[in-house]
């Protein structure tokens, strides 16, 4: 019988979840109703969560088979943010990084679902590549080749290259 | 050297590698893409949590910590 404290564990993981939901569903009023779902799925399986082990994978694995059984076609028809991502945008919040966020989502959207998902997991949630490996049921190998191809794949969107050293840049050097 | 347009100064950036040595930003660009992912999550991380979740999961304990509200049929049977 759930106790008090997985009760605040779930409620700990909430947010994370949520991140997560929104992230594979790509829309917030979707990306609720799987959570409230999940949340009932893993209060009344919690006999089945081995303590000790990462709630935040088991959660989502919970989550993910919920969205893939369930919700992928609603999702693929609302494909939206539903005006989280503009309303964060207007803070100035991303000097952290020197890509553009907006830029940075709007690749991420273009990339394909099973790779998105590894990206997010081990690149944002924190799993590991063997965490990763058991909510998306597949072998580690799997995770960390669509990692890599998630990678290559934003490098390439993103115009993100290797080049050497702008000849401007040399020419003030020998100048000096 | 990282390209990206428009070129941004990033406080987190390195100094650049040695004019003569070959530049590693195939490292440097999946660190881009890392700390932007994570910027990116912690926007959604950090998102107001809708109160259904909490009412939720505080409606679940209390069903189960209430043998009345648990057995209210069986009671009634």
């Amino acid at each position: 019988m759930p106790s008090t404290s997985f009760k605040d564990e779930l409620l700990s993981e909430t947010r994370n979840l949520r991140a997560f939901a929104i992230s594979l569903s790509g829309s917030v009023s979707l990306a609720d109703d799987l959570v409230q779902e999940s949340l009932l799925r893993a209060w009344s399986n919690s006999e089945k969560f081995q303590p000790g082990t990462s709630l935040r994978a088991w959660l989502f694995t919970i989550l993910r088979n919920i969205y893939y059984s369930n919700y992928r076609k609603r999702s693929r028809e609302v494909q939206d943010s539903d005006g989280l991502y503009a309303r964060r945008l207007t803070v100035p919040g991303d000097q952290e990084s020197h890509l553009d966020l907006e830029d940075f989502r709007n690749a991420l959207t273009k990339l394909p679902a099973e790779q998105r998902e590894v990206l997010t997991l081990i690149g944002a949630s924190g799993l590991s590549y063997e965490e990763a490996a058991v909510v998306c049921q597949v072998g580690i190998g799997t995770i960390k080749s669509r990692l890599s191809r998630a990678r290559a794949k934003l490098v390439e969107l993103l115009e993100l290259d290797v080049a050497p050293q702008p000849p401007a840049e040399r020419k003030v050097r020998r100048a000096g | 050297m990282l390209i990206m347009k428009p070129a941004r100064v990033s406080k987190f950036e390195k100094p650049g590698p040695a004019p003569d040595l070959p530049a590693e930003t195939g490292t440097e660009a999946v660190q881009a893409i890392g700390r932007a992912l994570e910027a990116h999550y912690a926007d959604l991380v950090q998102a107001p949590l809708p109160d259904k979740f909490l009412q939720l999961l505080a409606r679940l304990e209390g069903d189960k910590s209430d043998p009345k509200a648990q057995g209210k049929r069986d009671a009634l049977d």
